[in-house]
Parts: structure tokens; C-alpha cells; sequence
């Protein structure tokens, strides 16, 4: 396939908008090749996007569409001679984000949260989502196994498990969340900070948190530790947030990426002692983020409107069902998590949300590094990823924002900075931060770029970028990224113009990361006696079976002697 | 004023869906339009004029001058009336399920009975029903906080269970019976039973209910005083307590 | 002869609780032995008569077929129907549900599963409220107060008690039963409530009323209960509602005792709602008893592709949902279907008898292992091997929790997903030969 004449933005390759031709041969980018012509002249083109934290597929997916029909039936989409059919808006159906994700000009989507034990579940979800490829963050940060090892500063221990655990879970990468606080949520407590003890684990958040870190570094992963806070959530919170990552600034990554990468910011960076006085803190986690560089976010931008927020972080969305009088669903997951589901409308007119808006928009543009910041929307957290156009829209128009401002709460210019903010985003910038930082921050190597063997994964939209005025012509910008003109994924045209045309299976992406033989034994024995005592599964049972897992891509990492020899 | 009369050519085994049948619908379409507008049988996409005989005035006219007269036995068509929001739909026999489901304006009546799920998520305008009226009458949709919102609906008979589930505004009066629970998680509307009903306004937190015959009432609602409204003797209750509701519960007081 | 074989930690599909921990003994290609299931476990792994031979109605009788033949007289039967429904599905793999579901959008039918005839309710009280739950080890190793309310696991789960409920030992319960407090709700004694602490009876049909009085004494309300609610004393409810709030963790259980009576699904609605507020006291979960092995995973597999887990109509192309008029029994009911296809359940028997009559007016497809009162009205019969013992495949736990179903012994005979897929392969063949007709 040759891409004629396209405006190329592939900011990992230094190519900031240069018209050029691009050819994929057997589903990857190579120097040359023959075939179908693309016309892309004087057009956009970028990698195909790659959402690094999304909630796509599990249990808590799954419980979020079985509560809320109310939401099924605003997507209604029948199905048609190529695709499924689709529904939902939030809590769209597994084809639905599929179609919805390639429409966007997005190849890669991450699931941001999967406890081991019901991996299986998520596997059989991101299996049924076609088109894009996938992975899933594997959750690590309540687990019973991980706690006592850290209490008995066993790190090679340690590594030993999350190793087992990834394969187990066939699991991408270190997922931690409210560490601690889901255990204690099992009898229905929580963590206040990083430094309480865990009830009955004697251990500290802080202590999970720093020992996971060196594990993850230990096994050489592609991708950091992936940390949703303690305290999430709450007013006064960015305090936890810096504190928390001043404990990982002098540890060493053991590969060229952060240490630590944080999900969805925007509900760590609250200061105020309570909702009354609540105010954005912005400004200090960005700051914080300009002076260090051993930490990654992603936005978790809020929108206005309907939302479903699911979570590993149980407490919070039980206060969240109690505050906003909604319906509520918890899972807690023996020995490893515990997790909640609640519906949520967020509006412009109330303070607390709007503020919450403009939080997420000041982090992204006060922190000076594109690199450094994903877009996302935490989906369907802060609001479901169709919303992304408008997220960028917002990132590239200072007029659109104020548009905005001036139908929110009168009170948020008071409480957040964002008003007088005049950054406007640029291809560049929006390239980096939906396409190749969620790969380099995820360890893609062949995503996110367009060099010689990266993926054919190819978005196209129908803007000029030597015409197109991004401040002003919001509205026709935010139009072009919702339907790209292409989405070339693997080297098939899958969506043109809002219409798919195909739908190829994706791959799920998993690490299997090696460690010596003689810490997993020791590790063994302390398993199978969890099994014998506690679980209610047989280990036999637990490990994701590789049936699950029909178009896997495994990554090998591990101990890298180790991982030579394998 | 222009009338559309349409009747069924067969009786219907498999029920069908018009939601087409509607005065907007109708209003600016000439009767061969008309004929060809969209039902579905089960998985069968048909026209109307498959299914129906359409007669009436050709020229289009605004909805408000719009009257539809439904002929014959519907009880096996759904949606008739959806959304609407002015003119007139006359059914001259029974009504399927979800006849002025979401309706804004204008009036539905209904000669004989309806089924389940009458004005579901009503907005305004009015229904009468001459006969008796199904389950969910003026209710919401599975998993929605809002039912009906406004508007006014006006039942002969009786009707069936859950009626006015999640009602968040708008009146309900039922002359005859009502089934078991009706009024659940009223947010703000009014209800009216002529006859006996079984634990009206569970989870209500606002609105009113008022039961003229008997009513067994759930044990979280508090009782006040008796009050005379149009002569007549009513026990008040408060509720629904279980969620603090500030709700009124009236049930007459034994006439006898 | 052979060796035997011992097959380890097999998964049990009989019922809800998907028992782990089954070891079969295989010897030529046979069950011998089946070690740790309960009686009715192990009576469904050593399996029983079963249906030969694919059969299809001619004058009146069942005569034999071959699987082709059934295959392209089910693919006629459902071509030909404005509504075919698509039942059953509790008793099969979530790899079976999915080409049901496919079929289902490929003729325009309607899918459902047995949940309308048990937790149906419950699912529509879940769109209500949520679902506040855990998975099953999360009770045992921390539940120290248990209710089972409308549910007699003794009878119908054996099992539960030992592994996962009143009787399992785990980290913060190393007494087991000793350290727990079992309440249990119903309206007669069961096997449940003899091994119970407490036992509430109550009135049929005043669950929800019971329920109101227990929200209103556990928020500290209860002045204004009356003396007594649904047959009990306002002293015995407040001594329960005492000891929910007490607890440390605690779980309810409940059945068809609940979802069945008067106020259906609003008393799980209710249900749910008292273990919300619960959680401001104490911990609490709260999870149905599933029935048939696999009736939670057709409603997760139906969630995930339709995004509704039971009762979707896909005659439009778009799914629709809306229990009480797409479900099964309703549908039945109002003779609002031209064809059936029951997979892996009795509908003729789980049906009430005049929903069941309906069935006997329109051409029926039975896909089982064995022969049952459907088969008595089916046109066409097709027998399947058995998922979990003969095909291997994915189930869900009442708890939400999927777990792999092995293959124990071979079967001659094609899985669900086979048969499906067959019938699905005819449809296109059927499909394109009318297409070529008509061109």
C-alpha cells in the first residue's frame, strides 16, 4: 500500500508535518512498496492512536452494561453486512468499541485493570473486540501475596510473582491501585495515606508502591508500574500525589521510559479541605512534572455529561454511590482486589465538576513535555473515548475553551488558572500525546510511529494542516477527528469516512518476563498453600489458559540474562 | 382539520411495530407517502400499506390539524403515538404496548383497552383510556431514574402493577383498581386510584398518592393525621421513610 | 483393557457453584469413578440415556436424520419465522452462547435465557440498584454473618456451605461455622434452616415489607415500624438488624423465594438497597444463588455482545431490551413467536403450562443431550455432547467467575457450537440459494 503526499506527523521519528509518501508491505511500515494508492494529498496523517488507559473489557466492564440498559440503548446501531451490532454509549457493547475506536483513527487500546483471578473474563472480552489491538494492566497493588513479600522485603520474591502473575493473568504490565485501601476495604475500611498500615498485612501504600516499582524494574517490563493514588478522588489530594512520587524519584528505570506512570491525574491533583472550598492544584503537579522526569500521566479529563465510573478503588466508589444517591455495584476479589461500578452525570452548572474540567486541561497544558502527558479521559471515568475529539479540540483552541468557560460555574476561574491560559496545542503536540507517547510510556515499540517495521497503522483525516486554523476552526476540526477520512490498521483500510469496511481481528499484547527458577519454587510453596487455605479455585484452574488468547503477541522481558537464554 | 382513518387488513399473529403511526409523522406526508412509511413485523420490514388500509385527506397539514383514526383491533400494534407532540390519535378498539411512549403533546385516546407500557417516559399532552390500562403505565425505561415527566394520564379502569414507576412529574388518575406497587420511587408526580391498590409509594421521595379505597402500606411510611378532602375521610402518611422520602400518602378512610 | 485415568481438578457443570475440585476416573473411554462432587454433580458427570441420533418430525413422528439434514431443516424453520426465539443456554459453554448469539442476529430472533424463568427478577432490580458483591472466597475467608433469604442451598447447591459459604474455613475465619452467625429467611423450614442460628419466617409474598422494616430499624428508624411486619415480630427484626450491623463482613444469599414472590423484582431492588446501606455500618455483599451451571455466563456473554444479559430482541437488526415483553415466557405467553429453538434447557417443563402450550403451535428445534418433555413437541431433535464432560469450554460462576470446563471423555457426537455453527453454515446456504433464485 502506498499513502500518497500525505502531511506527516510522526513526532517519535522527527517528521513534524512534512508531505510525504508512506508504504506499508505485509502490515508494516517499509521504504517502499506497490499496491492500492491512498490518496492522502495535503491531508493530515498520523500512526494510528493508541490509548494508553482505557476501561474496556472484564467483570467491572461487563457489570457497568448489565446496570445500566438505560445506556445501551442510546447507541443502538443495527448490524450491518460487515459489522455487529453495536450499542451503549458509556458502556458500549465489545464491537461497538471497535468500530468506535478505528472510526477515530485509533489501532491500539489498553484495558488499564484486570485482577488475575478473572483475567480469563477480560480475555474473552478484548477477544471479541475487533479491529484494534489490545493489552491489560494486571493489578497488583491488593494482592495478599504481593503484601507479605514486601513485609518480608523479599523483592526477588517479588518479582518472581508479578512475573507468575503476568503470565498467569497473560497480563501486559504493573497496575496498581489506591494501594492497600482495597484490602482494607474487604471489611470495609480504607487507607488515608500512603503511610497508614494496612490492616492485618502490616505493611505501608508506600511500601507496595516502591516495592512493586523495583519488581517491575527488577523484570526489566515494557512499561512502568501504572499507579491510580491513594486518596483519589478526595479535596486536599495532590498532597498524596507528590509525596507519593517523590518516593520513586530516585529509583532507576531499567529501560530508556519513566518509573512511574500516572492514571488519569486530573482526580489527584484537588486541593481544598473538603467540596466547599475544593480548587484545582494543577499547578503544583505540573510543576512538579517540569522539574522531574521519572513520571508520566495520562489527563483523565472530565467532560460534561454521562459518564459510568468503574474502578479497582472500591472505597471511592462507594462514597461516590452515597454522595450522588445512585446506583452502586462493588466486586471484591478474593485475595487480590476489590473494585465498583456507580453511573455519574457530570454538569457544567455545578462547581465541583467544572472545576474538575479545567483541571485536566490545565494539567495538559502547563506541563511543558507532550511527552510526559496522554490524552485521555480515563474512559468511561471522566467521559467515554468518542469524546477525544473534543478533548483535543479543547488542547488546540484557546476560543473554543473560553466559549466553554463562559457557560461553566462562574466561580471556576477563581478556583482553577485555566482562564488565563493562551497554550495552543499544535499537530505536533497532539501527535505525541495520542499516538506516540502512549507507546513509548507503554513500551510499543512498533506503535505509535511510522518508521521501517512499525505496524501499518495509519490514521488519515480529512483537515489541511497547511490551511486548516485550529484556534478558529474548532468545529470543523473537532468533525474531521471523529470519522477520519482512513484508519489503516495492519494495512487494511478498516474505517473510511465513519463507515468500516473491515473488521480483522486485533491482538492482545502480553509480557512473559523470566526469572530464576529457584525464586519461583520458593514462591510456589507460599502459593500453594494460599490455594489449599484461601482461594476458592484450585490452582489449576487460575492461569488464563492460551485458548483465551488466540491472536496473542508476546513480549518477552525478565531478568536479561535470563530472557537471552529463553 | 385533516383526518387519516387506517385499519388492519388481517388480524395480527406476529405483533408489529408502527411507531410511523404518529400525527408528526403524518402531518407532512400525502397519503401515498403515508402508505409507504416504515412497520415492522417481527423481522420483517413491510410498509403500511401492507399491513393497513389508509384513508383521508391527501394534502399535508400541520400537525396540530392532524387527527388519526384507528379502526379495528390494535392490540397487537406497538408505539402507536410515539413521541408525538400535537393532534389527535383516536383508537377506536384496544392498543399494543407502548402506545405514546416519550409523548410531548396532544391528545391519545382510547376507546378500549391499552397494554403494558402505556406513554412510557410521557413528556406532556394527554391520554385517556376508556377501558383498562396494562403494567407500567407512565413508567420509565429498565435502569432509568425518570419515568413519566409530564403530562396527564386518565385511565376509566383499571390498571396493572408498577404504574408510574420513577415518576418524576406529570398525573396519573385511575378510576378503577391499580396493580401492586404503584408510585415506586415517585420523584415528583401525582397519582389518583379510585379503587383498592397493594403498597403504593415505595421509595417515593416526593409527590402524591392518593388511594380512595384500600391500600396495604409498607411499614416505612409514617403515619399523620386524617384529613377531609371533598368530604371524604383519608388516613396521610409520610414517606417513603426507608430513603427519607418527603412524599404524601392519602388512603381512604373505610367509606362504608 | 486400559489404565484408568484420573482427571484432576475438573470443573463440575451442574450447577452454580462450579465445583473445582471434581477428580474423574476414566478407564476406556469411560466414567468409572467421580471423586468430590455431591450426588447430583456426580449423577450429571456419570450421565444417563441420551438422544442417538438426530431426528426430524415426518407425519406426525420423530423419524432418524442425518446431522445434515437437521441442520438444513433448522435453518429453514428459523428462515422462514418473523420471530424466531432462541432459548435455553444455562446449560451450555459460553463458546455456544456465542454462536447463538450470531444466529440470533443472522435470522432476526429474539434470545433468551432460563434467567427469565429464575433470577430474572434479580437482574432487573441490578438495573435498579447495582450489584454490591464479591467473589465467593472473598466470603469465606472474611464473612463472619451469613442470611440466606428465599434459598435452600442444603437441597439445591450442596456443596456451598463447605466450600464457599457457612461452613468454609479461611484466613479470617479459621473457625468455620463456629465463628459465624447463619440467619435464614424463608416462608417454611428448609434443610438451609435447620443448620441455621436464627430462622425468620415470614408471610408469602412480604419479603418487600420485611425487608422496609429492616432498612428503617437498621438507619436507627424504627419507631415507627409496627409491631409486626410480614408475620414477624418488630423484636426479632430489630434483633436481626442488629446483628447485620454488628457484623464484620457479611453476605446474603438469596433465591427464587424472593425473586418469585409477590413484588418480584422489587424486593431485590429492596434487597440490594439494604446492603448498600449496610456498607455505612458494616461490610456487606449480597449475590443471587444461580441455578444451572452456566446461566450467569449466557448473561455475560449476551452483555458483552448486545449489551443486555438476557431478553434481547434483535428482529430490528438492533438489539432490544425490555423484560415483560421480550422476554421468553412473555413472548410465549402472547403467542408472539412463529419458531423455536430450545438449547440445553426444558422449556416444556421449566415453562408454566400455558406458556409451555404455546410452544406445541409453532415449529420447535431442540438441540440437548438428552430427551426431555420438549422433545415430546420438538420437529426437529438434535442430540449435542456434553459441554464440561465432553467438550471443553468456558463457564461462569455464580459469582461472576469464569472458569475453563475440561473434557473428561470423547463423544461421538458434535458440541452446541458445532450444531450451531452447522445451522448458521445451512442459513447462508439457504440464504444465497433464494438470493440466486430471485436474481
Amino acid at each position: 500500500m502506498i499513502i500518497k503526499g500525505g502531511i506527516v506527523y510522526d513526532p517519535a521519528n522527527g517528521i513534524y508535518g512534512d508531505e510525504m509518501d508512506l508504504f506499508i508491505d505485509k502490515g508494516r511500515m517499509v521504504e517502499a512498496a506497490k499496491g492500492e494508492e491512498i490518496d492522502a494529498r495535503g491531508l493530515l496523517v498520523m500512526p494510528g492512536g493508541v490509548d494508553a488507559h482505557s476501561h474496556i473489557a472484564g467483570k467491572k466492564v461487563n457489570t457497568g452494561r448489565i446496570m445500566r440498559p438505560d445506556d445501551a440503548r442510546i447507541g443502538t446501531e443495527p448490524r450491518t453486512a460487515v459489522c455487529r451490532p453495536s450499542t451503549g454509549y458509556t458502556v458500549p457493547n465489545c464491537y461497538a468499541m471497535g468500530y468506535r475506536y478505528a472510526r477515530m483513527g485509533y489501532t491500539t487500546a489498553f484495558e488499564a485493570a484486570t485482577p488475575i483471578l478473572e483475567a480469563r473474563h477480560t480475555h474473552e472480552e478484548l477477544e471479541e473486540i475487533p479491529i484494534i489491538d489490545k493489552g491489560a494492566l494486571t493489578l497488583f497493588g491488593n494482592n495478599w501475596q504481593v503484601m507479605e513479600c514486601v513485609r518480608d522485603k523479599d523483592l526477588t520474591k517479588l518479582a518472581a510473582y508479578v512475573a507468575w502473575g503476568l503470565r498467569a493473568a497473560k497480563g501486559y504490565g504493573v497496575k496498581i491501585v489506591n494501594p492497600g485501601g482495597g484490602e482494607a476495604w474487604g471489611f470495609g475500611g480504607n487507607v488515608k495515606s500512603q503511610n497508614d498500615i494496612v490492616p492485618n498485612f502490616d505493611v505501608t501504600p508506600a511500601e507496595i508502591i516502591v516495592g512493586l516499582a523495583k519488581a517491575n524494574e527488577m523484570l526489566n517490563l515494557p512499561h512502568s508500574i501504572h499507579l491510580h493514588f491513594n486518596n483519589l478522588g478526595k479535596p486536599g489530594n495532590y498532597t498524596t500525589a507528590i509525596e507519593t512520587l517523590d518516593l520513586l524519584k530516585d529509583l532507576k528505570p531499567s529501560r530508556m521510559r519513566q518509573v512511574v506512570h500516572v492514571a488519569h491525574m486530573q482526580f489527584s491533583a484537588y486541593g481544598g479541605t473538603s467540596w466547599r472550598d475544593f480548587e484545582s492544584k494543577a499547578p503544583a503537579i505540573a510543576d512538579y512534572f517540569n522539574c522531574h522526569n521519572h513520571a508520566t500521566m495520562d489527563m483523565g479529563q472530565l467532560l460534561f455529561g454521562s459518564a459510568t465510573t468503574m474502578t479497582a478503588d472500591a472505597p471511592l466508589e462507594y462514597g461516590n454511590a452515597r454522595l450522588t444517591h445512585n446506583k452502586w455495584s462493588n466486586h471484591d476479589i478474593e485475595l487480590e482486589e476489590s473494585s465498583g461500578v456507580v453511573p455519574m452525570v457530570y454538569n457544567r452548572k455545578m462547581l465541583v465538576n467544572a472545576v474538575q474540567w479545567a483541571i485536566g486541561l490545565e494539567l495538559a497544558l502547563l506541563v511543558k513535555d507532550p511527552w510526559k502527558v496522554l490524552m485521555t479521559t480515563d474512559h468511561p471515568n471522566g467521559s467515554p473515548f468518542v469524546n477525544y475529539p473534543e478533548v483535543i479540540t479543547l488542547l488546540m483552541s484557546k476560543p473554543k475553551r473560553d466559549l466553554e468557560m463562559a457557560t461553566l460555574h462562574e466561580q471556576v476561574p477563581k478556583r482553577t488558572t485555566l482562564a488565563g491560559m493562551e497554550r495552543e496545542m499544535d499537530w505536533t503536540d497532539i501527535a505525541i500525546m495520542t499516538r506516540a507517547a502512549p507507546a513509548r510510556v507503554l513500551g510499543l515499540e512498533d506503535k505509535g510511529h511510522l518508521g521501517p517495521g512499525a505496524d501499518g497503522d495509519v490514521s488519515i483525516y480529512d483537515l489541511r494542516p497547511e490551511e486548516v486554523d485550529t484556534s478558529l476552526d474548532h468545529v470543523l476540526v473537532k468533525k474531521a477527528l471523529a470519522n477520519a477520512k482512513y484508519t489503516i490498521k495492519g494495512g487494511v483500510v478498516v474505517s473510511k469516512e465513519g463507515q468500516i469496511l473491515a473488521t480483522p481481528p486485533g491482538r492482545t499484547f502480553w509480557v512473559d518476563a523470566a526469572v530464576p527458577q529457584a525464586d519461583t519454587d520458593r514462591l510456589m510453596v507460599d502459593l500453594e498453600e494460599k490455594f489449599a487455605k484461601y482461594y476458592s479455585i484450585q490452582i489449576a484452574n487460575y492461569a488464563v489458559q492460551d485458548a483465551y488468547l488466540p491472536h496473542a503477541q508476546i513480549i518477552r522481558a525478565g531478568l536479561p540474562v535470563l530472557s537471552e537464554v529463553a | 382539520m385533516r383526518t387519516i382513518t387506517i385499519a388492519p387488513k388481517n388480524a395480527f399473529r406476529i405483533s408489529v411495530e408502527a411507531e410511523n403511526i404518529s400525527t408528526d409523522k403524518f402531518a407532512p406526508l400525502t397519503l401515498s407517502q403515508i402508505n409507504s412509511l416504515v412497520v415492522w413485523q417481527g423481522n420483517r420490514q413491510k410498509t403500511l400499506s401492507d399491513l393497513f388500509t389508509v384513508e383521508g385527506d391527501d394534502a399535508p397539514a400541520t400537525t396540530e390539524e392532524t387527527t388519526i383514526k384507528l379502526i379495528g383491533d390494535y392490540s397487537q400494534v406497538k408505539r402507536i403515538g410515539e413521541g408525538m407532540t400535537a393532534g389527535v390519535v383516536e383508537v377506536q378498539g384496544n392498543v399494543g404496548m407502548h402506545a405514546g411512549n416519550n409523548m410531548k403533546g396532544g391528545l391519545l385516546s382510547i376507546a378500549g383497552n391499552a397494554d403494558d407500557w402505556l406513554a412510557r417516559e410521557m413528556r406532556g399532552g394527554k391520554v385517556i383510556v376508556m377501558g383498562n390500562a396494562g403494567n407500567y403505565l407512565g413508567g420509565g425505561y429498565r435502569g432509568e431514574k425518570c419515568g413519566m415527566r409530564g403530562g396527564e394520564i386518565e385511565v376509566r379502569g383499571n390498571a396493572g402493577a408498577y404504574l408510574g414507576e420513577h415518576l418524576c412529574g406529570g398525573s396519573i388518575r385511575i378510576l378503577g383498581d391499580a396493580g401492586d406497587f404503584p408510585g415506586a420511587a415517585n420523584q415528583g408526580g401525582t397519582i389518583f386510584i379510585g379503587g383498592s391498590t397493594y403498597l403504593p409509594g415505595a421509595e417515593m421521595s416526593k409527590g402524591t398518592i392518593t388511594v380512595k379505597g384500600e391500600a396495604k402500606v409498607l411499614p416505612s411510611f409514617l403515619k399523620t393525621e386524617i384529613v377531609q378532602v371533598d368530604g371524604l375521610a383519608f388516613q396521610k402518611y409520610t414517606g417513603d421513610n426507608v430513603d427519607n422520602g418527603k412524599g404524601e400518602l392519602m388512603v381512604g378512610v373505610g367509606s362504608s | 483393557m486400559s489404565e484408568a485415568i484420573m482427571i484432576r481438578d475438573a470443573v463440575c457443570s451442574f450447577c452454580g457453584c462450579l465445583c473445582d475440585d471434581i477428580n474423574v476416573e476414566v478407564e476406556d473411554g469411560k466414567i468409572q469413578r467421580v471423586r468430590h462432587a455431591c450426588r447430583l454433580g456426580s449423577s450429571k458427570i456419570m450421565g444417563h440415556a441420551r438422544i442417538q441420533s438426530p431426528m426430524i418430525r415426518k407425519n406426525g413422528v420423530l423419524v432418524a436424520a442425518s446431522f445434515q439434514e437437521a441442520y438444513d431443516k433448522a435453518a429453514e424453520i428459523l428462515l422462514a419465522a418473523a420471530k424466531p426465539l432462541l432459548y435455553g443456554w444455562a446449560s451450555t459453554s459460553c463458546e455456544a452462547a456465542k454462536k447463538g448469539i450470531l444466529l440470533a442476529e443472522e435470522v432476526g430472533g429474539v434470545l433468551d435465557s432460563t434467567a427469565t424463568v429464575c433470577h430474572g427478577p434479580s437482574v432487573i432490580g441490578i438495573e435498579e440498584k447495582g450489584l454490591p458483591g464479591a467473589t465467593l472466597g472473598q466470603v469465606k475467608n472474611r464473612a463472619d454473618t451469613i442470611v440466606f433469604w428465599g434459598c435452600n442451598p442444603a437441597e439445591a447447591h450442596p456443596r456451598h456451605s463447605l466450600r464457599y459459604s457457612s461452613n468454609s474455613c479461611g484466613k479470617f475465619t479459621p473457625e468455620g461455622r463456629e465463628g459465624r452467625k447463619i440467619i435464614v429467611v424463608d416462608v417454611r423450614e428448609t434443610k438451609t434452616s435447620k443448620n441455621a442460628d436464627k430462622f425468620i419466617r415470614i408471610c408469602p409474598g412480604s419479603d418487600y415489607e420485611v425487608i422496609s422494616a429492616l432498612r428503617m430499624l437498621i438507619a436507627g428508624k424504627g419507631e415507627s415500624v409496627p409491631d409486626e411486619v410480614g408475620g414477624v415480630l418488630k423484636a426479632d427484626l430489630a434483633d436481626i438488624a442488629a446483628t447485620l450491623k454488628a457484623a464484620k463482613f457479611g453476605a446474603v444469599f438469596f433465591g427464587l423465594g424472593i425473586t418469585h414472590s409477590r413484588g418480584r423484582y422489587k424486593n431485590i431492588d429492596n434487597a440490594l438497597s439494604l446492603v448498600a446501606e449496610l456498607n455505612s455500618h458494616s461490610k456487606f455483599v449480597i449475590m443471587p444463588m444461580r441455578g444451572h451451571y452456566n446461566v450467569g455466563g449466557i448473561g455475560q456473554v449476551l452483555a458483552w455482545s448486545s449489551g443486555y444479559p438476557m431478553s434481547v430482541d434483535f428482529t430490528r437488526g438492533g438489539p432490544y431490551f425490555n423484560p415483560g415483553e421480550t422476554s421468553a415466557c412473555d413472548l410465549l405467553a402472547r403467542r408472539d413467536v412463529d419458531a423455536a429453538l430450545i438449547i440445553a434447557a426444558d422449556a416444556v417443563s421449566n415453562f408454566p403450562r400455558a406458556t409451555a402450550k404455546a410452544l406445541a403451535g409453532i415449529p420447535v428445534i431442540q438441540i440437548d443431550p438428552y430427551e426431555n418433555p420438549t422433545t415430546l413437541l420438538s420437529d426437529v431433535v438434535i442430540p449435542s455432547a456434553i459441554a464440561g464432560v465432553e467438550v471443553e469450554g468456558t463457564a461462569y460462576r455464580m459469582d461472576g467467575l469464569a472458569l475453563r470446563l475440561r473434557k473428561m471423555v470423547d463423544c461421538s457426537l458434535p458440541s452446541d457450537e458445532d450444531i450451531l455453527m452447522g445451522i448458521l453454515e445451512s442459513v447462508h446456504k439457504q440464504r444465497q440459494m433464494t438470493a440466486n433464485e430471485g436474481a
